[in-house]
C-alpha cells in the first residue's frame, strides 16, 4: 500500500511540475468551453446568431412594401444587412464575400398584394446565393414569408381591400369541394362577422402598426397562397459546370488534416532536439538556418503531397473541377502547404516541450479551424469572431481553394489570398527563428 | 604544420547562476589520446559542446588548428568528430541510410561517400548490417553505429563523450579495439568518461574535472607519481596467536600504518623498499611466518579520491 501510494504521490508531483501540462489539463478546455459556448448559447433571449448572418437586399421596387421587407430584415438581429444594385450583389456573391443576395424586382409591391389572389401575377424575388452556402440560402428563404406577409400587411391590406379579400375568399370557398359542409358553414359565419367589423372601419389600415412577426398561416383548410414566389440563382463564373460541394469539403478536411499531421511532424522535431540528434547534426558545418528551413520545406512538401493527393482523389471519385485557374491553384496549395508548415515550426518554437507543443497546438489548430470555417459556416459566429476570421490563415487558405475549385475564379482571385498567405509565412518563420531553443529545457 | 590541434583557453559557461565550466585550460596534441575524467555535473560534456561549437563559451576561447571557430558553418568543423553520449540515430532507417545522411552534411557524395560509409561500417564490425534498421540493432551494436558517423568525413580530432555508456562487455570492449586502432591511425581523441579502467587502458593522458574546473592534467606516470598516498603491501601470515606485535610495525620508518584481518595483514608503506625490509625482519623477529607478499599501487580511482575528496561515482 505504502508503495502503491508513494507511486501515485510521484505522478501527481511530476504533472503538477509540468505548468504547461496543467495548462493544458485546466485553462484550453475551460477557454474552448466559454468559447463555444458563447457561439452557441442561447442565453437572453437573444438569436443564437450571435453575429448576424451578412445579406444583400437589392430594392428594385422602392415602394412601402419593399421597403417593409427590407426594413424587416434590417430590425432582425439575425441578419446584418447591407443594401445594394444588383451588379454589386452578384459580384460579392461571385467572390463570397456574402452568401447570399434577395432581389426585390420592380413591381413588387403592386403584385404583392394581388398575388395573394391571382395565381399569374405573383411577383418573383430572385435569391443569388453562393451555391456552398445552402444552410443560410434555406434560412432566408423560410424567413422571407413571415417578412413579406407583414410588410404586405401593413402597408398594403386596408380594411377596404379587407372586405375585398373577405368576398374572393368566400367565393373560394364556394369552389372548395374538399372543405366540409360543417366547416364551411363555421368559416362563413366568422367572415361575415369579419365583413361587419370590417364594415366600421373603411378607409383604414386593418392591422394598424403590427409589431412582432407573423405566425402561422391563416386557415390550414383554406390554403391561403403566398403573395410572391422565389426564384433562386447559384452563382458561378463558370458557368458550363455545377458547385461541387466535395471542393469544399475537402479543402477543410484536407487543410484539418494537414495541420494536424504537421503539428505531429513538430512535436517529432522537439523529440529529435531531446534525444541528442541535434548535438550530432550542428556538430557539422552547417547553419541553425539551414536545419530550419529544411525542416520547414520537408513539412510544406509533406503536406503538398497530402493536398495533392486529396485533391486528385476529389478529382477521379467525386468529380471535383479545378473551374479557375490551374496556376493559381497550385500557387494556393503550394502557399497553404509552406503556411502550414511554418506553423508547425512556430509552435514547436513556443511550445518549447513535445508535451508543450502538442497542447498548445491542439488548442491553436482547432481554434484556427472552427473561425477559419472548415467545420461550421462563419455566419453563426458571433460578429467580431467573424471579423477575427480575417486575420486567420486557415480562412484564406480555404477561400482560395474555394475560389480556384468550384467558384471558378481567375489567377487573379489568388493573389490576394497568396499575399496574405505570404505574410503569414513570413511572422511564423521569424517567431521560429527568434523563439526556437536548440537544446532541451 | 603546428603539433598543437585544440587549443582551449579559460572556458567558462554559465546556465542561469550555476557555473558549470569555470576557466577550463588545456591543449591536445596531434595524435595523443586524452582522458577527460570527473563524475557526472563536473562539466565534461559542457566542455565538449563548447569545444565543438555547439555551444558559445561565455569566456574564454576555442582554437582549432590555430584559428577560432567563428560560427556554424566554420569548415574547420570538419577537423572535429563527435560520438555524443545520446545514440543520435535514425532507428527507422538503415545503418547505411543513417551514413550516407550525415555524411551528406560533410558535402560527401556519390562513390566517396559509399566508401566512406561502407569503410565506416567495415571499422566497427557492422558491414553485415548495413541494411537492417537500427531499431533492430543491440545497445551495443547502436554503440558502434554512433562511433561509424563521426569517423565517415575523417576528422583529426575524436571527441567521444562517455562512448560505452550501457554496452554489454563485448561491445565495450570492441569499441575499446576501435578507439585503439584509431590512435595507431593518427586520430587525436579527447576521450570523456567516468570509468577509470578505460582512461588507464585508452589514453596517456589525463584531466580531471571536478565542480567545472581542471583538478589535475598530467600522463597517467605522472599522476601516480605525484600522489601523496602510500602503496599497499598484503601479507598472507601462517598462523597468527596473537596480535600483539602489530603495534611494533606502526613505530618502524616507512610503514604508516598496519591492519590484521584473519591471517592477513594489511600494511600502508611509504618507502616500498627500506620500510618492507624492516617489517619483514620485524616479522621474522617475533615468530610471524609469512607465506606470501603482494603490493598493490595506488589506482586512478585512489588518485582522484585524494584529489577531489570524492568516488567518481558520487556524481
Amino acid at each position: 500500500m505504502r508503495q502503491l501510494l508513494a507511486l501515485i504521490r510521484l505522478d501527481l508531483k511530476l504533472f503538477l511540475c509540468d505548468r504547461r501540462a496543467l495548462i493544458m489539463l485546466f485553462i484550453v478546455p475551460i477557454g474552448l468551453a466559454s468559447f463555444m459556448g458563447s457561439v452557441f448559447s442561447n442565453s437572453g433571449g437573444k438569436s443564437s446568431v450571435g453575429g448576424g448572418m451578412g445579406i444583400l437586399l437589392v430594392d428594385q421596387d422602392v415602394s412601402a412594401v419593399s421597403r417593409g421587407v427590407v426594413d424587416a430584415f434590417a430590425n432582425d438581429p439575425t441578419f446584418r444587412v447591407t443594401v445594394t444594385n444588383e451588379a454589386a450583389a452578384r459580384d460579392m456573391v461571385l467572390n463570397g464575400k456574402r452568401p447570399l443576395a434577395v432581389v426585390l424586382p420592380a413591381g413588387f409591391g403592386a403584385d404583392a398584394l394581388p398575388g395573394l389572389f391571382d395565381t399569374n401575377r405573383k411577383p418573383v424575388i430572385t435569391l443569388l446565393h453562393d451555391p456552398s452556402r445552402s444552410m443560410e440560402r434555406s434560412m432566408v428563404e423560410g424567413m422571407l414569408v413571415p417578412k413579406v406577409i407583414q410588410a404586405v400587411a401593413q402597408n398594403g391590406l386596408s380594411a377596404d381591400l379587407g372586405r375585398d379579400f373577405i368576398r374572393r375568399g368566400l367565393t373560394n370557398l364556394d369552389r372548395a369541394t374538399q372543405v366540409g359542409a360543417r366547416d364551411q358553414q363555421l368559416y362563413r359565419s366568422m367572415m361575415e362577422r369579419a365583413d361587419e367589423f370590417l364594415a366600421t372601419r373603411t378607409n383604414r389600415s386593418l392591422f394598424g402598426s403590427a409589431k412582432g412577426p407573423t405566425t402561422g398561416s391563416p386557415a390550414k383548410e383554406f390554403n391561403l397562397p403566398l403573395p410572391f414566389v422565389t426564384k433562386a440563382e447559384a452563382l458561378v463564373k463558370n458557368t458550363k459546370s455545377e458547385y461541387n460541394g466535395y471542393a469544399h469539403a475537402f479543402a477543410g478536411m484536407s487543410l484539418q488534416f494537414v495541420l494536424m499531421s504537421l503539428l505531429e511532424s513538430s512535436v517529432g522535431l522537439l523529440r529529435e532536439r531531446e534525444s541528442g540528434m541535434f548535438r550530432r547534426l550542428r556538430a557539422a558545418p552547417l547553419s541553425r538556418g539551414t536545419l530550419l528551413l529544411a525542416k520547414g520545406l520537408s513539412y510544406a512538401i509533406i503536406g503538398l503531397l497530402s493536398l495533392g493527393g486529396c485533391f486528385a482523389f476529389a478529382m477521379v471519385v467525386f468529380g471535383v473541377r479545378i473551374n479557375g485557374s490551374w496556376p493559381g491553384f497550385i500557387l494556393c496549395l503550394v502557399l497553404t502547404s509552406l503556411m502550414s508548415a511554418a506553423l508547425g515550426l512556430a509552435l514547436a518554437a513556443l511550445g518549447r516541450t513535445p508535451a508543450g507543443t502538442r497542447g498548445i497546438g491542439i488548442a491553436v489548430v482547432l481554434l484556427l479551424l472552427m473561425v477559419g470555417g472548415a467545420w461550421v459556416p462563419t455566419f453563426i459566429l458571433p460578429r467580431w469572431l467573424q471579423s477575427a476570421a480575417l486575420v486567420t490563415p486557415t480562412r484564406w487558405a480555404l477561400d482560395s481553394l474555394d475560389a480556384m475549385t468550384w467558384r471558378g475564379l481567375g489567377f487573379d482571385a489568388a493573389l490576394a489570398p497568396a499575399g496574405v498567405m505570404l505574410g503569414f509565412i513570413a511572422l511564423f518563420a521569424t517567431i521560429t527563428w527568434l523563439r526556437f531553443r536548440w537544446t532541451a529545457e | 604544420m603546428s603539433d598543437l590541434l585544440l587549443d582551449a583557453q579559460q572556458l567558462v559557461k554559465r546556465f542561469g547562476p550555476r557555473t558549470a565550466v569555470d576557466g577550463v585550460s588545456f591543449t591536445l596534441r596531434r595524435g595523443e589520446a586524452v582522458g577527460l575524467l570527473g563524475p557526472n555535473g563536473a562539466g565534461k560534456t559542457t566542455t565538449i559542446s563548447m569545444l565543438s561549437g555547439l555551444l558559445l563559451p561565455d569566456g574564454g576561447e576555442v582554437r582549432l588548428g590555430g584559428q577560432p571557430i567563428t560560427g556554424d558553418t566554420d569548415p574547420r568543423k570538419r577537423l572535429l568528430g563527435l560520438v555524443p553520449q545520446e545514440l543520435a540515430l535514425y532507428e527507422e532507417l538503415t545503418a547505411r541510410d543513417n551514413l550516407e545522411f550525415f555524411g551528406a552534411l560533410y558535402d560527401l557524395a556519390g562513390a566517396a561517400l559509399a566508401t566512406a560509409a561502407e569503410s565506416a561500417l567495415k571499422f566497427v564490425g557492422l558491414a553485415e548490417r548495413r541494411g537492417d534498421k537500427v531499431k533492430t540493432f543491440s545497445g551495443g551494436m547502436k554503440r558502434r553505429l554512433n562511433l561509424a558517423v563521426a569517423l565517415l568525413h575523417d576528422p583529426q580530432l575524436l571527441l567521444l563523450d562517455e562512448p560505452t555508456v550501457g554496452v554489454d562487455p563485448q561491445s565495450r570492449n570492441a569499441i575499446f579495439d576501435n578507439v585503439e586502432e584509431l590512435r595507431r591511425r593518427g586520430k587525436t581523441i579527447l576521450y570523456t568518461t567516468h570509468y577509470m579502467e578505460e582512461v588507464e587502458r585508452l589514453c596517456d593522458r589525463v584531466i580531471i574535472m571536478d565542480h567545472g574546473r581542471i583538478v589535475a592534467d598530467d600522463t597517467l606516470s605522472g599522476l601516480k607519481q605525484r600522489r601523496t598516498s602510500a602503496d599497499r603491501v598484503f601479507c598472507e601470515l601462517v598462523e597468527v596467536r596473537d596480535g600483539s606485535w602489530l603495534a611494533g610495525l606502526e613505530g618502524i620508518a616507512g610503514i604508516s600504518r598496519a591492519e590484521l584481518a584473519g591471517t592477513r595483514l594489511t600494511l600502508h608503506v611509504t618507502d616500498l623498499h627500506g620500510g618492507l625490509g624492516r617489517a619483514l625482519e620485524h616479522l621474522r623477529r617475533v615468530d610471524v611466518v609469512v607465506a606470501s607478499v603482494e603490493s598493490q599501487s595506488p589506482s586512478l580511482e585512489d588518485i582522484f579520491l585524494e584529489l577531489t575528496g570524492r568516488s567518481l561515482r558520487d556524481g
